[in-house]
């Protein structure tokens, strides 16, 4: 029952405004002082360690600079040109220009609310100047944005393969198909919804235009190759590929898109060309704008990090107090199948995904539910898939979704008018949780034929 | 153009401001660094076959020094994130109360990580631990096991112009590594800071120029840049 004490803690300082990290920490500090003879030092030390000792969370950082760069070096801007090229002139095409938008830019970083600030706030403008409702249009990217943690790479991702010792690389693949489901979804029922309402569509401005977007977009979308394509082939582990990624778009938005940095200029202005100014090579490393990438990038790796290295106390509680396996065994005791828990954790994660940034949910409920999910013989990829499609749905489930808090604040609309837009869109993210959970193939499949099967160790 | 990202802080008085540079420069060096060595080691791995031995643990060490450095000040911006949806429904006099506690509780997390990163650190620079198990009673009698300084770390070479401290602390003895209270005085340093700073947060919510200690998600600074080209005209 100590344990129950432990979690209560934890939830009601949360809920009256401590920070997450604090909640997890102090509880479990507490917990570990009363309760066992771990000393502070040994906590401070494992703190340390959260960041010093795993190699695999120091992806983030790098996932984060790599996703800061390209959203202040305009390349929203470039995918969502290239995105009306391609599908603009459909029934309503500009949302679903917005809706593959969202995946492109989710490809290029791992956040959710980060997707729906970068895309949301262009495309929501440009679907009311076409005569769209902007119920419609928010409704539309808070869901879409949804995606940023489904489509590698995924900072979520990162964390559950950290909390829970499976590969970057797998959950990464894994997210794939899902990720491309889940987007021609909401694109299938926008077209649908467009020919009953008979929504306006665009014009279609021909292949040139494809192209040249196409070809503007790609310095951007090359990213993803490099990521992906590092991964895979071997070359890099996912932390080196995320560095990678962060110093490649680095030069593309200093030396190619040059929105930012030492060749930007003042609106209107066309940028400098590199030629004209040689001497930014070197200055670009020590722009404002550079510093200022770098510090944001920074400042929001802090903040992850401090919830991830005290959810690691947690963790590191929970694992000395056999608590995950014994919950496993009264539900087993209680004849409890897979199919059941499964239900339980949509429950838990649908819930907690509400109220809570989806990394700092995972890094502690994922040390829970794992060792019983392999207890009853899920999959571990898939087990990770069904809990970040869960958070998906959680940050756009009224009352307090965190994407549809986003989504009123960029659309400057009350809560209550994009809880109701985003209602439909929501019907059909549920129906594809429902297969995402029941369906471990679409999750398992990718991973498997590319990385062979997954080996499963207690 | 690089808009909208940059900070919303400002700080009050020249020293403020001052010291807010600095903070955020050193936030974006250490994240600068991190990334370069890293990218650096792989170029050298395939271009070159060679790499550099210490890069891995060096960038490891200062993604430590990132965070341990960095939420200290993320307290001072207030950019830690929470639960609000609890405290948004009550009035603000009962939400004036739970934040006055909330940073009550801060300052207690604060404290013992205080006390936990000098305990843990103290021993490698030749300094005493506390006793006490929750609070600070005292210093511990120096044992000939509390003498840890001459504990090194496992790749990064010492290097020539910190020499000085060798007659200091290892009784002359050439360190060949880094020795470990270097990397780890960030451990007592952040806890200090991060003790100051949420005293300071606490003091500003008991004046009544802050609401609360988080954020709900870590765009709201961003939503706030780009609210302005949706608002009804």
């Amino acid at each position: 029952m100590d344990v129950l004490l432990l979690f209560v803690s934890v939830i009601g300082l949360m809920l009256i405004g401590v920070p997450i990290a604090v909640s997890l920490g102090l509880s479990s500090i507490v917990f570990l002082l009363v309760l066992s003879d771990t000393s502070l030092g040994s906590v401070a030390q494992s703190f340390f360690q959260a960041m010093a000792g795993h190699y695999t969370l120091l992806a983030i950082p790098f996932f984060i600079l790599a996703s800061s760069f390209m959203s202040t070096g305009g390349v929203a801007r470039r995918i969502i040109r290239f995105s009306i090229a391609l599908v603009g002139h459909m029934h309503g095409g500009l949302a679903i220009a917005g809706v593959f938008a969202c995946m492109l830019f989710a490809a290029l970083s791992g956040s959710s609310p980060a997707t729906v600030v970068a895309i949301g706030s262009i495309v929501i403008a440009g679907m009311r100047q076409v005569g769209y409702t902007k119920d419609f249009a928010a409704g539309v990217i808070a869901n879409a944005g949804t995606l940023g943690i489904l489509i590698p790479p995924s900072i979520v991702m990162v964390v559950y393969a950290s909390a829970t010792d499976v590969s970057v690389g797998r959950m990464f693949l894994a997210g794939v198909i899902p990720g491309l489901m889940a987007g021609t979804m909401l694109m299938i029922t926008i077209y649908a919804i467009a020919r009953v309402r008979n929504l306006p569509k665009g014009e279609w401005l021909g292949w040139g235009e494809v192209l040249s977007s196409g070809r503007d977009a790609l310095w951007g979308l090359f990213l993803i190759v490099i990521i992906l394509g590092g991964i895979y082939g071997g070359i890099f582990t996912p932390t080196e590929a995320a560095a990678v990624a962060a110093v490649y778009a680095f030069f593309i938005a200093n030396f190619v898109y040059r929105d930012m940095g030492p060749l930007a200029s003042k609106d209107g202005e066309r940028n400098l060309t590199l030629l004209r100014k040689p001497i930014a090579l070197v200055t670009a490393f020590f722009h404002r704008d550079t510093r200022d990438t770098l510090f944001d990038a920074g400042k929001l790796t802090i903040t992850l990090m401090f919830i991830i290295a005290n959810a690691l106390i947690l963790k590191h509680v929970l694992t000395d107090e056999q608590i995950p396996q014994q919950i496993a065994a009264a539900m087993l005791d209680a004849g409890l199948g897979p199919v059941m828990f499964l239900v339980i954790v949509n429950v838990i994660l649908l819930i907690g995904g509400q109220f809570m940034e989806p990394s700092g949910l995972l890094v502690i409920v994922a040390p829970l539910v794992f060792p019983i999910a392999i207890e009853l013989g899920i999959d571990p990829i898939h087990l990770g898939i069904i809990m970040v499609v869960n958070m998906e749905i959680g940050m756009i489930t009224p009352p307090v979704g965190l994407n549809l808090f986003v989504t009123s604040g960029v659309a400057g609309m009350p809560m209550m008018s994009v809880v109701r837009a985003a209602l439909p869109f929501l019907a059909v993210l549920f129906v594809f949780l429902i297969m995402v959970t029941y369906i471990p193939i679409l999750s398992t499949w990718l991973p498997t034929t590319f990385m062979g099967p997954e080996i499963i160790t207690r | 153009m690089g808009d909208g990202m940059s900070s919303h802080y400002q700080g009050h008085s020249a020293f403020g401001r001052f010291v807010n540079e600095i903070e955020e420069t050193a936030i974006a060096v250490i994240l600068g660094l991190m990334t370069l060595i890293t990218f650096v080691n792989v170029v050298l791995r395939y271009g070159f076959n060679t790499g550099l031995i210490w890069g891995l643990e060096a960038v490891t060490i200062l993604f430590a020094w990132l965070v341990l450095f960095g939420i200290s000040y993320a307290v001072k911006v207030t950019a830690h994130l929470g639960v609000d949806a609890v405290i948004n429904l009550v009035s603000p006099a009962a939400r004036r109360v739970l934040a006055m506690i909330a940073a009550v509780i801060c300052i207690v997390y604060a404290a013992l990580l205080l006390k936990g990163a000098w305990d843990y650190w103290a021993n490698f620079a030749n300094l005493p631990q506390t006793t006490g198990r929750f609070f600070p009673t005292g210093f511990e009698e120096m044992k000939r096991t509390s003498y840890r300084s001459w504990y090194e770390v496992v790749d990064i070479p010492m290097p020539d112009w910190l020499r000085f401290i060798e007659p200091w602390i290892n009784e002359g003895e050439a360190y060949e590594k880094l020795p470990r209270f270097i990397p780890y005085a960030i451990l007592p340093f952040g806890a200090a800071l991060l003790l100051f700073r949420f005293i300071q947060a606490g003091a500003r919510i008991w004046r009544g120029d802050q609401q609360s200690l988080i954020v709900s998600h870590e765009a709201e600074d961003a939503v706030d840049d780009v609210a302005h080209m949706n608002r009804e005209d």
